[in-house]
Protein backbone atom coordinates (compact mmCIF):
# COMPACT_ATOMS: atom_id res chain seq x y z
CA UNK A 1 0.00 0.00 0.00
CA UNK A 2 1.23 3.38 -0.72
CA UNK A 3 2.00 6.04 1.69
CA UNK A 4 -1.02 8.08 -0.18
CA UNK A 5 -3.41 5.32 0.41
CA UNK A 6 -2.96 4.90 3.79
CA UNK A 7 -3.33 7.80 4.61
CA UNK A 8 -6.89 7.89 2.99
CA UNK A 9 -7.56 4.81 5.05
CA UNK A 10 -7.07 6.51 7.60
CA UNK A 11 -9.18 9.52 6.44
CA UNK A 12 -12.15 7.73 5.89
CA UNK A 13 -12.23 5.75 9.13
CA UNK A 14 -12.16 8.96 11.02
CA UNK A 15 -14.43 10.57 8.94
CA UNK A 16 -16.53 7.29 9.55
CA UNK A 17 -16.21 7.42 13.14
CA UNK A 18 -16.86 11.64 13.45
CA UNK A 19 -20.03 10.62 11.95
CA UNK A 20 -20.96 8.27 14.29
CA UNK A 21 -19.97 10.86 17.16
CA UNK A 22 -22.26 13.13 15.38
CA UNK A 23 -25.28 10.52 15.23
CA UNK A 24 -24.88 9.82 18.65
CA UNK A 25 -24.55 13.19 19.98
CA UNK A 26 -27.94 13.81 17.94
CA UNK A 27 -29.69 11.44 19.65
CA UNK A 28 -28.37 12.00 23.04
CA UNK A 29 -29.46 15.49 22.41
CA UNK A 30 -32.77 14.46 21.63
CA UNK A 31 -33.69 12.38 24.41
CA UNK A 32 -31.87 14.54 27.00
CA UNK A 33 -34.48 17.68 25.56
CA UNK A 34 -37.03 15.22 26.54
CA UNK A 35 -37.27 16.19 30.47
CA UNK A 36 -36.73 19.57 29.82
CA UNK A 37 -38.47 22.95 29.28
CA UNK A 38 -40.01 24.10 27.00
CA UNK A 39 -41.88 21.16 25.82
CA UNK A 40 -43.30 20.87 22.38
CA UNK A 41 -46.68 18.72 22.74
CA UNK A 42 -48.34 20.26 19.68
CA UNK A 43 -45.71 19.58 17.68
CA UNK A 44 -45.46 15.89 19.04
CA UNK A 45 -48.91 15.58 18.99
CA UNK A 46 -48.78 16.56 14.58
CA UNK A 47 -45.90 14.02 14.02
CA UNK A 48 -47.54 11.32 15.61
CA UNK A 49 -50.44 11.86 13.85
CA UNK A 50 -48.14 12.38 10.19
CA UNK A 51 -46.46 9.06 11.37
CA UNK A 52 -49.08 7.03 12.92
CA UNK A 53 -52.29 7.74 11.09
CA UNK A 54 -50.46 8.33 7.96
CA UNK A 55 -48.87 4.91 7.85
CA UNK A 56 -51.82 3.10 9.24
CA UNK A 57 -53.01 2.00 5.31
CA UNK A 58 -49.62 0.67 4.08
CA UNK A 59 -49.21 -0.80 7.45
CA UNK A 60 -52.40 -2.74 7.74
CA UNK A 61 -51.97 -3.51 3.83
CA UNK A 62 -48.07 -4.85 4.59
CA UNK A 63 -49.10 -6.93 7.28
CA UNK A 64 -52.24 -8.21 5.61
CA UNK A 65 -50.37 -9.96 2.52
CA UNK A 66 -47.12 -11.05 4.70
CA UNK A 67 -49.54 -13.43 6.97
CA UNK A 68 -51.47 -14.61 3.87
CA UNK A 69 -48.25 -15.33 2.03
CA UNK A 70 -46.78 -16.94 5.30
CA UNK A 71 -49.91 -19.02 5.73
CA UNK A 72 -49.55 -20.02 1.77
CA UNK A 73 -45.74 -20.72 2.17
CA UNK A 74 -45.89 -22.28 5.06
CA UNK A 75 -48.77 -24.62 5.22
CA UNK A 76 -47.32 -26.42 2.12
CA UNK A 77 -43.87 -26.98 3.82
CA UNK A 78 -46.13 -28.19 6.92
CA UNK A 79 -48.39 -30.09 4.94
CA UNK A 80 -45.44 -32.44 3.85
CA UNK A 81 -44.64 -33.24 7.15
CA UNK A 82 -48.87 -33.58 7.92
CA UNK A 83 -48.84 -30.71 10.50
CA UNK A 84 -51.06 -28.59 8.46
CA UNK A 85 -52.77 -27.55 11.54
CA UNK A 86 -49.71 -26.10 12.70
CA UNK A 87 -49.71 -23.18 10.13
CA UNK A 88 -51.48 -20.96 12.24
CA UNK A 89 -48.93 -21.44 15.36
CA UNK A 90 -46.16 -20.81 12.81
CA UNK A 91 -47.41 -17.49 11.01
CA UNK A 92 -48.17 -15.93 14.32
CA UNK A 93 -45.07 -16.60 15.66
CA UNK A 94 -42.82 -15.21 12.41
CA UNK A 95 -45.13 -12.12 12.78
CA UNK A 96 -44.78 -11.10 16.33
CA UNK A 97 -41.01 -12.23 16.22
CA UNK A 98 -39.72 -10.68 13.29
CA UNK A 99 -41.93 -9.78 10.20
CA UNK A 100 -44.31 -7.55 12.03
CA UNK A 101 -42.29 -5.34 13.66
CA UNK A 102 -39.27 -5.48 10.73
CA UNK A 103 -41.57 -4.68 7.93
CA UNK A 104 -43.79 -2.02 9.43
CA UNK A 105 -40.80 -0.59 10.44
CA UNK A 106 -39.36 -0.67 6.75
CA UNK A 107 -42.34 0.90 5.77
CA UNK A 108 -42.23 3.67 8.47
CA UNK A 109 -38.51 4.40 6.96
CA UNK A 110 -39.45 4.29 3.56
CA UNK A 111 -42.41 6.91 4.40
CA UNK A 112 -40.86 9.13 7.52
CA UNK A 113 -36.97 8.41 7.35
CA UNK A 114 -37.39 10.23 4.08
CA UNK A 115 -39.78 12.73 4.51
CA UNK A 116 -38.12 14.02 7.36
CA UNK A 117 -35.10 14.15 5.89
CA UNK A 118 -36.73 16.21 2.92
CA UNK A 119 -38.52 18.11 5.44
CA UNK A 120 -35.72 19.03 7.95
CA UNK A 121 -32.53 19.32 4.79
CA UNK A 122 -34.97 21.74 3.01
CA UNK A 123 -35.23 23.39 6.26
CA UNK A 124 -31.74 23.59 6.10
CA UNK A 125 -31.08 25.02 2.59
CA UNK A 126 -33.23 27.90 3.11
CA UNK A 127 -31.83 28.94 6.56
CA UNK A 128 -35.07 28.20 8.20
CA UNK A 129 -33.36 26.04 10.78
CA UNK A 130 -30.45 28.81 11.35
CA UNK A 131 -33.45 31.57 11.25
CA UNK A 132 -34.80 29.40 13.99
CA UNK A 133 -32.15 29.45 16.33
CA UNK A 134 -31.69 33.25 15.48
CA UNK A 135 -35.45 33.43 16.90
CA UNK A 136 -34.39 32.03 20.18
CA UNK A 137 -35.29 28.16 19.54
CA UNK A 138 -33.59 25.03 19.36
CA UNK A 139 -33.88 23.07 16.86
CA UNK A 140 -32.90 20.00 18.33
CA UNK A 141 -35.56 20.33 20.63
CA UNK A 142 -38.21 21.82 18.42
CA UNK A 143 -37.66 19.56 15.52
CA UNK A 144 -35.54 15.89 16.55
CA UNK A 145 -37.39 15.32 19.69
CA UNK A 146 -40.71 15.41 18.73
CA UNK A 147 -40.15 13.16 15.91
CA UNK A 148 -37.93 10.65 18.03
CA UNK A 149 -40.82 9.95 20.58
CA UNK A 150 -43.73 10.12 18.22
CA UNK A 151 -42.15 7.25 16.12
CA UNK A 152 -40.87 5.85 19.25
CA UNK A 153 -44.56 5.17 20.16
CA UNK A 154 -46.19 5.27 16.56
CA UNK A 155 -44.08 2.66 15.60
CA UNK A 156 -45.03 0.40 18.97
CA UNK A 157 -48.23 0.20 17.77
CA UNK A 158 -47.92 0.06 14.18
CA UNK A 159 -45.85 -3.06 14.71
CA UNK A 160 -48.66 -4.12 16.73
CA UNK A 161 -51.39 -3.50 14.06
CA UNK A 162 -48.78 -5.23 11.54
CA UNK A 163 -49.06 -8.57 13.29
CA UNK A 164 -52.90 -7.96 14.26
CA UNK A 165 -53.52 -7.93 10.20
CA UNK A 166 -50.70 -10.11 9.44
CA UNK A 167 -52.63 -13.22 11.35
CA UNK A 168 -55.99 -11.98 10.29
CA UNK A 169 -54.81 -12.29 6.43
CA UNK A 170 -53.14 -15.85 7.53
CA UNK A 171 -56.16 -17.05 8.66
CA UNK A 172 -58.63 -15.75 5.48
CA UNK A 173 -55.95 -17.69 3.53
CA UNK A 174 -55.67 -20.90 5.66
CA UNK A 175 -59.55 -20.83 5.90
CA UNK A 176 -60.67 -19.74 1.99
CA UNK A 177 -57.07 -21.21 0.23
CA UNK A 178 -56.25 -24.58 2.36
CA UNK A 179 -59.74 -25.53 3.67
CA UNK A 180 -58.10 -25.45 7.44
CA UNK A 181 -60.92 -25.26 10.73
CA UNK A 182 -61.13 -21.25 11.74
CA UNK A 183 -61.01 -22.12 15.34
CA UNK A 184 -58.43 -24.47 15.76
CA UNK A 185 -56.24 -21.81 13.36
CA UNK A 186 -56.89 -19.30 16.69
CA UNK A 187 -56.02 -21.76 19.35
CA UNK A 188 -52.97 -22.74 17.59
CA UNK A 189 -51.91 -19.19 16.79
CA UNK A 190 -52.96 -18.08 20.56
CA UNK A 191 -51.10 -20.81 22.38
CA UNK A 192 -48.27 -20.90 20.04
CA UNK A 193 -47.57 -17.36 21.71
CA UNK A 194 -45.01 -16.97 24.80
CA UNK A 195 -44.72 -14.18 26.64
CA UNK A 196 -41.08 -14.21 25.45
CA UNK A 197 -42.45 -13.33 22.03
CA UNK A 198 -44.32 -10.63 22.77
CA UNK A 199 -40.78 -9.09 24.85
CA UNK A 200 -38.82 -9.82 21.19
CA UNK A 201 -42.40 -8.29 19.23
CA UNK A 202 -42.82 -5.12 21.27
CA UNK A 203 -38.89 -4.19 22.04
CA UNK A 204 -37.97 -4.39 18.42
CA UNK A 205 -40.28 -1.84 17.03
CA UNK A 206 -39.15 0.64 19.72
CA UNK A 207 -35.89 0.60 18.85
CA UNK A 208 -36.77 0.76 15.10
CA UNK A 209 -38.94 3.94 15.76
CA UNK A 210 -36.04 5.18 17.40
CA UNK A 211 -33.69 4.80 14.28
CA UNK A 212 -36.04 5.76 11.75
CA UNK A 213 -36.48 8.87 13.53
CA UNK A 214 -32.68 9.77 14.37
CA UNK A 215 -31.47 8.65 10.82
CA UNK A 216 -33.89 10.98 9.29
CA UNK A 217 -33.64 13.83 11.51
CA UNK A 218 -29.99 13.56 11.23
CA UNK A 219 -29.37 13.06 7.18
CA UNK A 220 -31.74 15.95 6.97
CA UNK A 221 -30.08 18.25 9.37
CA UNK A 222 -27.15 17.80 7.38
CA UNK A 223 -28.01 18.31 4.13
CA UNK A 224 -25.95 21.02 2.04
CA UNK A 225 -26.27 22.35 -1.56
CA UNK A 226 -29.80 23.28 -2.64
CA UNK A 227 -32.69 20.63 -3.77
CA UNK A 228 -29.81 18.57 -4.92
CA UNK A 229 -28.12 18.31 -1.81
CA UNK A 230 -32.19 17.61 -0.36
CA UNK A 231 -32.50 14.78 -2.40
CA UNK A 232 -29.39 13.24 -1.81
CA UNK A 233 -30.24 13.34 2.02
CA UNK A 234 -33.44 11.94 1.25
CA UNK A 235 -32.20 8.48 -0.21
CA UNK A 236 -29.56 8.04 2.26
CA UNK A 237 -31.84 8.22 5.13
CA UNK A 238 -33.77 5.84 3.30
CA UNK A 239 -31.08 3.12 2.95
CA UNK A 240 -29.71 4.43 6.38
CA UNK A 241 -32.45 3.89 8.06
CA UNK A 242 -33.43 0.14 6.26
CA UNK A 243 -29.75 -1.05 6.71
CA UNK A 244 -29.59 -0.36 10.46
CA UNK A 245 -32.95 -1.60 10.97
CA UNK A 246 -32.12 -5.29 9.42
CA UNK A 247 -28.38 -5.18 11.02
CA UNK A 248 -30.17 -4.12 14.30
CA UNK A 249 -32.76 -7.04 14.58
CA UNK A 250 -30.55 -9.77 14.38
CA UNK A 251 -28.65 -7.57 17.20
CA UNK A 252 -31.49 -7.19 19.30
CA UNK A 253 -32.86 -10.86 18.94
CA UNK A 254 -29.56 -12.02 19.50
CA UNK A 255 -28.95 -10.69 22.84
CA UNK A 256 -33.04 -11.29 23.56
CA UNK A 257 -32.37 -14.93 23.13
CA UNK A 258 -29.34 -15.19 25.37
CA UNK A 259 -30.78 -13.09 28.40
CA UNK A 260 -34.43 -14.27 28.24
CA UNK A 261 -34.42 -17.42 25.93
CA UNK A 262 -36.98 -18.38 23.34
CA UNK A 263 -39.52 -20.74 23.78
CA UNK A 264 -39.42 -22.63 20.40
CA UNK B 1 -23.08 59.27 17.34
CA UNK B 2 -20.32 58.23 19.94
CA UNK B 3 -16.97 59.56 20.26
CA UNK B 4 -13.68 58.74 17.67
CA UNK B 5 -12.03 57.85 20.72
CA UNK B 6 -14.34 55.16 21.46
CA UNK B 7 -13.70 52.52 19.17
CA UNK B 8 -10.21 51.97 20.53
CA UNK B 9 -11.69 51.22 24.35
CA UNK B 10 -10.19 48.02 26.30
CA UNK B 11 -12.51 45.19 25.57
CA UNK B 12 -13.65 45.02 29.43
CA UNK B 13 -15.40 48.70 28.74
CA UNK B 14 -16.91 47.59 25.42
CA UNK B 15 -20.64 47.52 27.42
CA UNK B 16 -22.73 50.42 26.44
CA UNK B 17 -19.80 52.86 25.20
CA UNK B 18 -18.09 50.60 23.08
CA UNK B 19 -18.68 49.48 19.56
CA UNK B 20 -21.80 47.50 19.23
CA UNK B 21 -19.99 44.94 16.72
CA UNK B 22 -16.41 43.82 17.08
CA UNK B 23 -14.93 41.34 14.78
CA UNK B 24 -11.13 40.65 16.17
CA UNK B 25 -8.95 38.87 13.57
CA UNK B 26 -11.55 36.24 13.34
CA UNK B 27 -10.60 32.98 11.01
CA UNK B 28 -12.94 30.50 9.93
CA UNK B 29 -12.11 27.21 7.35
CA UNK B 30 -14.04 24.57 6.09
CA UNK B 31 -12.63 21.37 5.35
CA UNK B 32 -8.99 22.93 5.26
CA UNK B 33 -10.36 25.87 3.38
CA UNK B 34 -9.85 29.21 4.37
CA UNK B 35 -12.76 31.60 3.96
CA UNK B 36 -11.22 34.02 6.80
CA UNK B 37 -8.18 35.13 7.42
CA UNK B 38 -8.06 37.63 9.75
CA UNK B 39 -11.37 40.34 9.77
CA UNK B 40 -11.19 42.60 12.37
CA UNK B 41 -13.48 45.64 12.24
CA UNK B 42 -16.05 47.23 14.30
CA UNK B 43 -19.69 49.05 13.92
CA UNK B 44 -20.69 51.59 16.18
CA UNK B 45 -24.00 52.43 17.73
CA UNK B 46 -26.66 53.46 14.81
CA UNK B 47 -23.90 53.01 12.21
CA UNK B 48 -25.15 51.09 9.08
CA UNK B 49 -21.61 48.70 7.93
CA UNK B 50 -22.27 47.75 4.18
CA UNK B 51 -20.35 44.34 3.59
CA UNK B 52 -19.16 43.80 -0.19
CA UNK B 53 -17.34 40.96 -1.87
CA UNK B 54 -17.30 38.58 -3.93
CA UNK B 55 -19.52 36.05 -4.08
CA UNK B 56 -18.71 33.36 -1.75
CA UNK B 57 -16.02 35.49 -0.13
CA UNK B 58 -17.74 34.93 3.59
CA UNK B 59 -20.35 37.96 3.32
CA UNK B 60 -22.88 35.94 5.11
CA UNK B 61 -20.84 33.97 7.30
CA UNK B 62 -19.63 37.38 9.11
CA UNK B 63 -23.28 37.66 9.86
CA UNK B 64 -23.67 34.04 11.40
CA UNK B 65 -20.53 34.78 13.37
CA UNK B 66 -22.16 37.83 14.73
CA UNK B 67 -25.38 35.82 15.67
CA UNK B 68 -23.48 33.13 17.15
CA UNK B 69 -24.53 30.78 14.67
CA UNK B 70 -21.23 30.30 13.53
CA UNK B 71 -18.12 30.15 16.00
CA UNK B 72 -14.87 31.22 14.43
CA UNK B 73 -11.78 28.96 14.59
CA UNK B 74 -9.94 31.80 16.37
CA UNK B 75 -10.43 35.09 16.86
CA UNK B 76 -13.00 36.54 18.69
CA UNK B 77 -16.23 38.80 18.18
CA UNK B 78 -18.11 40.78 20.22
CA UNK B 79 -22.09 42.29 20.36
CA UNK B 80 -23.12 44.34 22.11
CA UNK B 81 -20.35 44.34 24.78
CA UNK B 82 -20.68 40.48 24.65
CA UNK B 83 -18.42 37.46 23.27
CA UNK B 84 -20.69 36.02 20.92
CA UNK B 85 -17.88 33.19 19.89
CA UNK B 86 -16.99 32.06 23.40
CA UNK B 87 -20.64 32.31 25.10
CA UNK B 88 -22.58 28.41 25.37
CA UNK B 89 -25.52 27.95 23.01
CA UNK B 90 -27.78 28.62 26.44
CA UNK B 91 -26.60 32.25 27.24
CA UNK B 92 -26.45 33.11 23.49
CA UNK B 93 -30.49 32.86 22.96
CA UNK B 94 -30.98 35.36 25.48
CA UNK B 95 -28.43 37.77 23.74
CA UNK B 96 -29.95 36.87 19.98
CA UNK B 97 -33.43 38.34 20.96
CA UNK B 98 -31.10 42.14 21.31
CA UNK B 99 -30.16 40.66 17.48
CA UNK B 100 -32.60 40.98 14.66
CA UNK B 101 -31.20 39.03 11.48
CA UNK B 102 -33.14 39.04 8.02
CA UNK B 103 -32.08 35.63 5.57
CA UNK B 104 -30.87 36.08 2.26
CA UNK B 105 -34.42 34.35 0.90
CA UNK B 106 -36.45 35.37 3.70
CA UNK B 107 -36.34 31.90 5.58
CA UNK B 108 -39.97 31.90 6.75
CA UNK B 109 -41.49 29.25 7.82
CA UNK B 110 -43.38 27.64 5.02
CA UNK B 111 -45.98 26.05 7.38
CA UNK B 112 -46.64 29.53 9.89
CA UNK B 113 -48.69 32.43 8.59
CA UNK B 114 -47.63 35.51 8.52
CA UNK B 115 -48.79 36.33 11.99
CA UNK B 116 -47.36 33.19 13.32
CA UNK B 117 -44.09 33.83 11.82
CA UNK B 118 -43.48 37.32 13.23
CA UNK B 119 -44.95 36.11 16.80
CA UNK B 120 -42.52 33.63 16.84
CA UNK B 121 -40.17 34.68 18.68
CA UNK B 122 -42.54 36.21 21.43
CA UNK B 123 -44.21 32.94 21.55
CA UNK B 124 -41.28 31.20 22.42
CA UNK B 125 -40.94 33.48 25.04
CA UNK B 126 -43.82 31.99 26.71
CA UNK B 127 -43.95 35.55 28.84
CA UNK B 128 -46.48 37.84 27.04
CA UNK B 129 -50.39 37.55 26.69
CA UNK B 130 -52.13 37.11 23.34
CA UNK B 131 -53.43 40.51 23.27
CA UNK B 132 -49.90 42.01 23.26
CA UNK B 133 -48.43 39.43 20.87
CA UNK B 134 -51.09 40.13 18.57
CA UNK B 135 -50.51 44.00 19.17
CA UNK B 136 -46.53 43.45 18.41
CA UNK B 137 -47.13 41.38 15.75
CA UNK B 138 -49.40 44.52 13.75
CA UNK B 139 -46.97 47.10 14.98
CA UNK B 140 -44.43 45.27 13.51
CA UNK B 141 -46.24 44.22 10.40
CA UNK B 142 -47.58 48.15 10.25
CA UNK B 143 -44.04 49.43 10.51
CA UNK B 144 -43.30 47.17 6.93
CA UNK B 145 -46.97 48.32 5.80
CA UNK B 146 -48.01 44.70 4.96
CA UNK B 147 -50.75 44.09 7.86
CA UNK B 148 -53.05 43.04 5.40
CA UNK B 149 -50.89 39.94 4.80
CA UNK B 150 -51.42 38.88 8.40
CA UNK B 151 -53.38 35.96 7.86
CA UNK B 152 -51.78 34.85 4.31
CA UNK B 153 -49.08 32.07 4.32
CA UNK B 154 -44.94 32.35 2.69
CA UNK B 155 -46.13 30.42 -0.17
CA UNK B 156 -48.59 33.31 -0.99
CA UNK B 157 -46.41 36.26 -1.48
CA UNK B 158 -44.04 38.00 -3.67
CA UNK B 159 -40.45 38.10 -2.88
CA UNK B 160 -40.60 41.89 -1.81
CA UNK B 161 -43.57 40.70 0.86
CA UNK B 162 -41.46 38.15 1.87
CA UNK B 163 -38.54 40.38 2.99
CA UNK B 164 -41.02 42.81 4.17
CA UNK B 165 -42.36 39.86 6.46
CA UNK B 166 -38.76 38.90 7.80
CA UNK B 167 -37.99 41.96 8.44
CA UNK B 168 -40.95 42.31 10.60
CA UNK B 169 -40.17 38.79 12.05
CA UNK B 170 -36.76 40.03 12.93
CA UNK B 171 -37.70 43.43 14.42
CA UNK B 172 -40.92 41.59 16.58
CA UNK B 173 -38.15 41.63 19.88
CA UNK B 174 -37.11 45.27 18.83
CA UNK B 175 -33.61 44.69 18.63
CA UNK B 176 -30.94 46.86 18.85
CA UNK B 177 -28.73 45.19 16.05
CA UNK B 178 -29.88 44.04 12.98
CA UNK B 179 -28.16 42.49 10.21
CA UNK B 180 -29.42 41.76 6.52
CA UNK B 181 -28.02 39.54 3.99
CA UNK B 182 -29.09 40.42 0.34
CA UNK B 183 -32.32 41.73 1.31
CA UNK B 184 -33.12 43.54 -2.65
CA UNK B 185 -31.56 40.27 -4.10
CA UNK B 186 -33.78 38.69 -6.47
CA UNK B 187 -35.99 42.31 -6.77
CA UNK B 188 -37.12 44.55 -8.77
CA UNK B 189 -35.82 48.40 -8.08
CA UNK B 190 -38.97 50.12 -7.12
CA UNK B 191 -39.50 47.33 -4.79
CA UNK B 192 -35.79 46.90 -3.84
CA UNK B 193 -36.40 50.82 -2.80
CA UNK B 194 -39.16 50.04 -0.59
CA UNK B 195 -37.03 47.82 1.66
CA UNK B 196 -33.65 50.00 1.63
CA UNK B 197 -36.43 52.87 3.04
CA UNK B 198 -37.29 50.55 5.75
CA UNK B 199 -33.83 49.82 6.71
CA UNK B 200 -32.60 53.92 6.29
CA UNK B 201 -35.98 54.47 8.46
CA UNK B 202 -34.38 51.77 11.15
CA UNK B 203 -31.10 53.29 10.64
CA UNK B 204 -32.12 57.13 11.57
CA UNK B 205 -35.33 56.96 13.61
CA UNK B 206 -34.29 53.53 15.70
CA UNK B 207 -30.82 54.26 15.53
CA UNK B 208 -30.30 50.54 15.16
CA UNK B 209 -26.98 49.33 14.60
CA UNK B 210 -26.42 46.88 11.19
CA UNK B 211 -24.27 45.10 9.17
CA UNK B 212 -25.80 44.93 6.03
CA UNK B 213 -24.80 42.55 2.61
CA UNK B 214 -25.31 43.68 -1.07
CA UNK B 215 -24.55 43.37 -4.53
CA UNK B 216 -26.39 46.32 -5.32
CA UNK B 217 -24.41 49.41 -5.65
CA UNK B 218 -27.59 51.50 -5.96
CA UNK B 219 -28.27 50.05 -1.85
CA UNK B 220 -25.05 51.41 -0.72
CA UNK B 221 -25.62 54.72 -2.95
CA UNK B 222 -28.75 55.01 -1.10
CA UNK B 223 -27.65 54.10 1.90
CA UNK B 224 -24.80 56.38 2.01
CA UNK B 225 -26.49 59.39 0.46
CA UNK B 226 -30.16 59.36 2.01
CA UNK B 227 -31.31 60.09 5.25
CA UNK B 228 -34.95 59.53 6.77
CA UNK B 229 -37.10 62.71 6.97
CA UNK B 230 -39.34 61.76 10.08
CA UNK B 231 -41.01 64.67 9.89
CA UNK B 232 -42.36 64.20 6.05
CA UNK B 233 -41.92 60.72 6.35
CA UNK B 234 -39.80 59.81 3.40
CA UNK B 235 -36.15 59.69 2.42
CA UNK B 236 -34.01 62.80 1.88
CA UNK B 237 -30.68 63.69 0.67
CA UNK B 238 -28.17 64.35 2.85
CA UNK B 239 -24.14 64.48 2.91
CA UNK B 240 -22.75 60.96 3.50
CA UNK B 241 -21.35 62.22 6.86
CA UNK B 242 -24.68 62.06 8.18
CA UNK B 243 -25.84 59.14 7.18
CA UNK B 244 -23.85 56.74 9.32
CA UNK B 245 -23.07 54.32 6.67
CA UNK B 246 -19.62 53.16 6.45
CA UNK B 247 -18.47 49.91 3.83
CA UNK B 248 -16.40 47.20 4.20
CA UNK B 249 -14.74 45.27 1.30
CA UNK B 250 -14.11 41.43 2.10
CA UNK B 251 -11.04 39.91 -0.25
CA UNK B 252 -9.17 36.82 0.03
CA UNK B 253 -10.64 36.24 3.50
CA UNK B 254 -9.43 39.61 4.58
CA UNK B 255 -10.61 43.39 5.02
CA UNK B 256 -9.30 44.70 2.12
CA UNK B 257 -11.02 48.67 2.45
CA UNK B 258 -12.81 49.95 5.57
CA UNK B 259 -14.36 53.52 5.58
CA UNK B 260 -17.21 55.88 4.76
CA UNK B 261 -18.63 56.66 1.46
CA UNK B 262 -16.22 59.44 0.59
CA UNK B 263 -13.12 57.34 1.18
CA UNK B 264 -14.84 53.97 -0.81
CA UNK B 265 -15.93 56.54 -3.92
CA UNK B 266 -12.38 58.48 -4.00
CA UNK B 267 -10.08 55.05 -3.42
CA UNK B 268 -7.59 54.56 -5.80
CA UNK B 269 -7.02 51.30 -5.10
CA UNK B 270 -7.50 49.38 -8.55
CA UNK B 271 -9.76 46.29 -6.51
CA UNK B 272 -11.99 48.51 -5.17
CA UNK B 273 -12.25 50.64 -8.55
CA UNK B 274 -12.49 47.36 -10.24
CA UNK B 275 -15.53 46.71 -7.58
CA UNK B 276 -17.55 50.12 -7.51
CA UNK B 277 -18.09 49.57 -11.69
N1 LIG C 1 -21.60 25.57 6.98
C1 LIG C 1 -20.69 25.57 5.99
N2 LIG C 1 -20.02 24.45 5.66
C2 LIG C 1 -19.09 24.45 4.69
N3 LIG C 1 -18.76 25.52 3.97
C3 LIG C 1 -19.38 26.68 4.23
C4 LIG C 1 -20.39 26.77 5.25
N4 LIG C 1 -20.82 28.04 5.30
C5 LIG C 1 -20.14 28.72 4.34
N5 LIG C 1 -19.27 27.91 3.70
C6 LIG C 1 -18.37 28.30 2.63
O1 LIG C 1 -17.77 29.52 2.96
C7 LIG C 1 -17.68 30.36 1.82
C8 LIG C 1 -18.29 31.71 2.10
O2 LIG C 1 -19.67 31.55 2.25
P1 LIG C 1 -20.67 32.78 2.38
O3 LIG C 1 -20.38 33.55 3.62
O4 LIG C 1 -22.03 32.21 2.30
O5 LIG C 1 -20.34 33.64 1.10
P2 LIG C 1 -21.06 34.96 0.57
O6 LIG C 1 -20.01 36.02 0.63
O7 LIG C 1 -21.44 34.67 -0.84
O8 LIG C 1 -22.23 35.22 1.44
C9 LIG C 1 -18.33 29.62 0.68
O9 LIG C 1 -17.31 29.06 -0.13
C10 LIG C 1 -19.14 28.56 1.34
O10 LIG C 1 -19.18 27.40 0.55
MG1 LIG D 1 -24.23 35.01 1.01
Amino acid sequence: MTPEAEFNLGGVVKEQLLELQEFTLLLWRGFRNIFQRPFYFDDTLRQMDVIGVGSLPIVILTGFFTGAVMALQLSATLAAYGQVERTGELVAISLVRELGPVLASLMVAGRNASGMASELGSMVVTEQIDAMRALGTDPIKKLVTPRLVATLIMNFFLAIIADIFGVIGGWIYAVLGIGLDSRQFWSSAFYALDFRDLVQGLTKPVVFGIIVAAVGCYFGLRARGGTEGVGRATTQAVVAASLLIIMSDFVISRVLITFIGQLH
Amino acid sequence: MLSSTSGHDSLESAGAAGPVLRFENVHLAFDGLAVLRGVSFIARRGETKVLLGEAASGKTLLLKLALGLQRPDSGAVWVLGQPVSDLPESRLFALRRHIGMVFQESALFDSLSVRENVAYRLREEHELTEDTIEQRVRRALSFVELEEAIDKMPGELSGGMKRRVAIARALSSEPEVMLYDSPTGGLDPITSTTIMELIIKLRDENNVTSLLVTHRLQDAYLLATHVWDTQNRRLRAAAPERSHTSFLLLREGKVWFDGDGHQLMNSGDDYVKTFME
